[in-house]
C-alpha cells in the first residue's frame, strides 16, 4: 500500500481549502485521508512516542496541561486540538501538525487525546508508549451505553498495545481494569487523609443523592464500602466480597481540606510514594476536579520521563511536578474573557458530573456574580435531556450567585431544574435570545465580578459564535 | 393535621439511569409546597420494607450490570411484598427497567427469558434497535385530554395483557412497543411507563394525580389535594413540545 503520499497530500490540500473557507480544519482532512488509506494512522504513529489520555471528563484538560509540560521540560509536542479525539481527528494531528524545523525525532512527543470508543480501535495502531485513564462517568447514554462496556474497549485497547497504563486509584471502574494487569500499571489519585479531612468539613448536606454509577462491584454484585469519597463514584473504596479495593497509588495528592479549590493559586502537595518525594505546587487552572487532572498528568509525565531516562526517579518526579507550573488555563475550559471590566467564564458540561463540578465550583468562586445556563439537545449533546435531573442542584442551590439565566435549545428543561432547587431565574429564552441575556446580566455585573456560562457541547459552539458577531468579541478560540 | 407521605425510592443506587431522580423530586416538591410533609426511604440491596411502610413506590430503571443485581433481589426478597402493596392500592410508578420488571418476563432477543415479578400481566421482548427519541402522548384524567412531553430510549417491545389497560396514548414517539398506539399501563394504583425526561416535572398533571391518589388511600376519599399553581411546569413543557414539533430552537450554525 503506497498510499501515505497521496491520502497526506489530499489531507493537507483539504486542511487548504477548508482554512480558505474559514472553517475550523480539525477532522475532514483525517476523514479524507483515511478514506484513501485506511492504515494511514497506523503508518504515521510508527516508530512515535505517544501518550494517549482517555476517559469520560477531563481529558482536554489533562491533554493540555500534559502539553504544557512537555514543552517546559524541551520537548516539541504535537497534540490534537480539543475535541478532535476520533480517529479522524487524530489521523488530522498526525498529517497536517509539523514539528518545528530541526528538531530531532527524539525530541518529539505526540500527545492524543482519544474518544474512549475510538481508543479500543486504534490503540494497536498509534502503540503508545503511555495510555493515561482519567475516570469513567455516565455520559451520553443515547451514545455510549453501558459504562462496564466502555471500560471493557479501553482495556480491550491497551491490551493491544504493551503501553505503561496510568489509572485513576480512586475510580472504581478505571482502577480494575489494572487487576489483571498489575505489572504495567501505575495509580494516582486523592490521598486517603485529604478524602477524610474533606468529608469531615463537608458534610453531605444533599436532600436526595445524586445518582450515581460503579458503587457496585461489576464482578460480585455487592455494594462498595466506601472509607472516604471525593465526589461521583470517587473515593477509597473496598469489596466487602471479593476484597478489591483502591490501589495504592505511586503519584498521590494532598491538600489543607479547609482551602478552596476553587480559588486560583490554590496550594497542594503531590507526593511520589515510590521514592518519599514530595513537591508543593500551585493549581493552575482552579476547581476541585482539576486537582484530579492536575495528579494525573503529574503521573503521566513522571512515567513518560521515566520511559526516556535512566536518572534518579525522585529528580523525574520534581522536573515533572515543576513543569506544572507552566500551565495556563485554555479557552472553553475556565479561561475568563475580559468584556470591558467584567468577565466572562465558559466552562463546558458534557455530562452529569461535568454539571455537578462546575456548579459546585461557581457556588465556591468569590467573583461569580451570575450564573447562565445553556442547555441543548443535538445529536453531540445527547438527544436526552433526563440527566439534568440526576445532578444535585439542590444542596449547592442557595451557593449559586444572585443571578440566573437560562437559554439553549431546551431552555424549557433547564429552567425547570432550576426552578425545582428552589431558585427564580432571572432570564430565559431559546438561543436567539442568548446573547440578549448576557448583556443583561453584563449590565448588571459589577466591575471585576465574573458571569460563568455553563454550555453543553453544540451550545457553547453556537455561543462562541454569536459571542464574536453579536457582542463583538474578537474570535478567542484558537484552535 | 400535618399529612405525611412516605416515598419509597427503589433501588435508587442501581436504578437510576434517566433522571429517575427527578421524579422523585417532582413529587417531593409539589407536595412540600402543600405543607405536606415528605419522607425518602431508599429501599435497595440489604434494606427491608413491610406493607404499609409506604404511601408511594418509586422504581426506576438501570444499566444491564445494575440492572442484574436490583433483580436478583426483587425476585427473591422484595418481591412478594411489592406484588402486595400493589394489590393493596399502594401507588407505584414504575420507569423502564422497573415497569419491565413488574410484568411476566423479558425475552432478549437471542430468545433467552428472563423471569420478572409477575405482578402485572404484561411481557416484555427485546429487540436489537431501540428506540430513542422526544415523546409526547395525551392522557384522560378528570374528563379532559391532557398532553404530556418526554423521552423514551428502550430496546424492549411490551405488550400488554388480555384486559391490562394502557396509561397514555402515543402521539409521537413509540410507546409500548411501536405497534398499538399506547404507552406505558395501570392497574389499581400501580403505573408503569417508557417515558422519562425526567416524567413528571414537566408533567405536574401526573404529579398531582399520584399524590392525591396516595393522599385520598392514606387519609379518606375526601381529601383534597390543595390547589397548587403549574405555571412553570406548564411553560416547561410547552417549550419542550414546541421544541419536539421543530416550532422553535433550531441552532443558529
Amino acid at each position: 500500500m503506497g498510499l501515505k503520499a497521496p491520502a497526506k497530500a489530499a489531507a493537507k490540500i483539504t486542511q487548504g481549502i477548508l482554512r480558505l473557507m474559514g472553517r475550523g480544519a480539525t477532522t475532514l482532512p483525517g476523514r479524507v485521508a483515511i478514506s484513501l488509506c485506511p492504515d494511514i494512522i497506523r503508518k504515521c504513529a510508527q516508530g512515535k512516542k505517544i501518550i494517549t489520555i482517555t476517559g469520560t471528563n477531563g481529558k482536554t484538560t489533562t491533554t493540555h496541561m500534559i502539553t504544557s509540560m512537555l514543552r517546559s521540560l524541551g520537548y516539541e509536542v504535537i497534540t490534537n486540538v480539543s475535541g478532535a479525539n476520533l480517529p479522524s481527528g487524530i489521523a488530522t494531528t498526525f498529517l497536517c501538525e509539523k514539528p518545528a524545523r530541526g528538531v530531532t525525532p527524539d525530541k518529539i512527543v505526540y500527545v492524543l487525546e482519544t474518544d474512549e470508543a475510538a481508543f479500543a480501535r486504534i490503540a494497536k495502531d498509534l502503540q503508545p508508549k503511555i495510555c493515561l485513564v482519567t475516570n469513567l462517568f455516565r455520559d451520553q447514554l443515547d451514545r455510549y451505553g453501558e459504562l462496564t462496556h466502555t471500560r471493557d474497549l479501553i482495556a480491550k485497547g491497551i491490551d493491544e498495545t504493551s503501553a505503561r497504563m496510568v489509572l485513576n486509584a480512586d475510580d472504581s471502574l478505571v482502577a480494575s481494569m489494572g487487576k489483571t494487569r498489575e505489572g504495567r500499571a501505575t495509580y494516582f489519585g486523592l490521598s486517603l487523609n485529604t478524602m477524610l479531612e474533606n468529608n469531615r468539613l463537608h458534610p453531605d448536606n444533599t436532600i436526595l443523592a445524586a445518582s450515581s454509577d460503579a458503587t457496585f462491584c461489576p464482578d460480585c454484585g455487592v455494594r462498595y464500602n466506601y472509607n472516604a469519597t471525593s465526589f461521583g463514584h470517587l473515593g477509597d473504596f473496598e469489596c466487602p466480597s471479593c476484597g478489591f479495593r483502591t490501589p495504592d497509588k505511586r503519584y498521590e495528592l494532598s491538600y489543607d481540606a479547609s482551602g478552596n479549590p476553587s480559588d486560583e493559586g490554590f496550594e497542594f502537595d503531590m507526593t511520589d510514594t515510590g521514592t518519599g518525594t514530595t513537591c508543593s505546587m500551585t493549581l493552575k487552572i482552579a476547581g476541585s476536579h482539576n486537582l484530579y487532572n492536575t495528579c494525573a498528568a503529574v503521573a503521566a509525565v513522571t512515567e513518560f520521563l521515566k520511559s526516556e531516562n535512566e536518572g534518579d526517579e525522585d529528580k523525574l518526579f520534581e522536573q515533572a511536578c515543576r513543569s506544572q507550573g507552566s500551565v495556563e488555563a485554555a479557552f472553553g475550559r475556565m479561561e475568563k474573557i475580559a468584556v470591558g471590566d467584567k468577565y466572562i467564564c465558559i466552562l463546558l458540561v458534557k455530562n452529569p458530573v461535568g454539571l455537578d463540578r462546575s456548579l459546585s465550583f461557581v457556588a465556591q468562586s468569590s467573583d461569580a456574580d451570575s450564573l447562565m445556563l445553556v442547555l441543548n439537545s443535538n445529536a453531540a449533546d445527547g438527544r436526552d435531556v433526563s440527566w439534568i435531573w440526576d445532578v444535585d442542584f439542590e444542596s449547592k442551590a442557595k451557593d449559586l450567585p444572585g443571578n440566573i439565566y437560562v437559554s439553549g435549545q431546551r431552555y424549557g428543561d433547564m429552567m425547570l431544574r432550576v426552578a425545582y432547587s428552589g431558585r427564580n431565574i432571572d432570564g430565559y429564552g431559546s438561543l436567539e435570545y442568548a446573547t440578549t441575556l448576557l448583556k443583561c446580566a453584563l449590565s448588571d455585573c459589577p466591575a471585576g465580578k465574573c458571569i460563568y456560562i455553563l454550555p453543553n457541547y453544540t451550545a457553547m459552539l453556537d455561543l462562541r459564535g454569536r459571542l464574536v458577531k453579536e457582542l463583538k468579541l474578537k474570535d478567542f478560540w484558537k484552535d | 393535621m400535618q399529612e405525611k407521605l412516605v416515598i419509597g425510592h427503589f433501588y435508587p443506587d442501581l436504578l437510576n439511569l434517566y433522571g429517575d431522580r427527578g421524579n422523585v423530586l417532582a413529587l417531593m416538591r409539589r407536595a412540600q409546597l402543600r405543607g405536606i410533609e415528605v419522607e425518602v426511604r431508599r429501599i435497595s440491596i440489604g434494606d427491608n420494607v413491610s406493607n404499609g411502610d409506604i404511601d408511594i413506590g418509586f422504581i426506576g430503571g438501570g444499566q444491564d450490570c445494575e440492572q442484574n443485581i436490583m433483580a436478583d433481589d426483587m425476585r427473591n426478597v422484595k418481591g412478594e411484598v411489592i406484588k402486595q402493596m400493589i394489590e393493596d392500592g399502594v401507588v407505584f410508578l414504575t420507569v423502564c427497567g422497573g415497569y419491565q420488571m413488574l410484568g411476566r418476563y423479558y425475552e432478549e432477543h437471542d430468545g433467552k427469558r428472563i423471569e420478572c415479578l409477575g405482578a402485572l400481566p404484561h411481557y416484555t421482548k427485546g429487540e436489537k434497535d431501540r428506540f430513542i427519541n422526544d415523546t409526547i402522548y395525551e392522557i384522560e384524567t378528570d374528563g379532559q385530554t391532557v398532553t404530556v412531553a418526554g423521552f423514551e430510549n428502550h430496546s424492549g417491545r411490551t405488550y400488554l395483557g388480555e384486559g391490562q389497560k394502557p396509561f397514555m396514548k402515543v402521539i409521537k414517539g413509540h410507546g409500548n412497543n411501536g405497534e398499538d398506539g399506547y404507552e406505558g399501563t395501570r392497574y389499581k394504583n400501580t403505573f408503569g411507563t417508557y417515558s422519562h425526561g425526567s416524567l413528571l416535572p414537566k408533567n405536574p398533571v401526573i404529579t398531582d394525580m399520584l399524590l392525591s391518589l396516595a393522599l385520598k388511600r392514606k387519609y379518606g376519599e375526601d381529601y383534597e389535594l390543595p390547589e397548587l399553581s403549574t405555571e412553570t411546569e406548564d411553560l416547561a413543557r410547552k417549550q419542550a413540545i414546541d421544541y419536539i414539533n421543530g416550532k422553535e430552537g433550531k441552532a443558529s450554525q
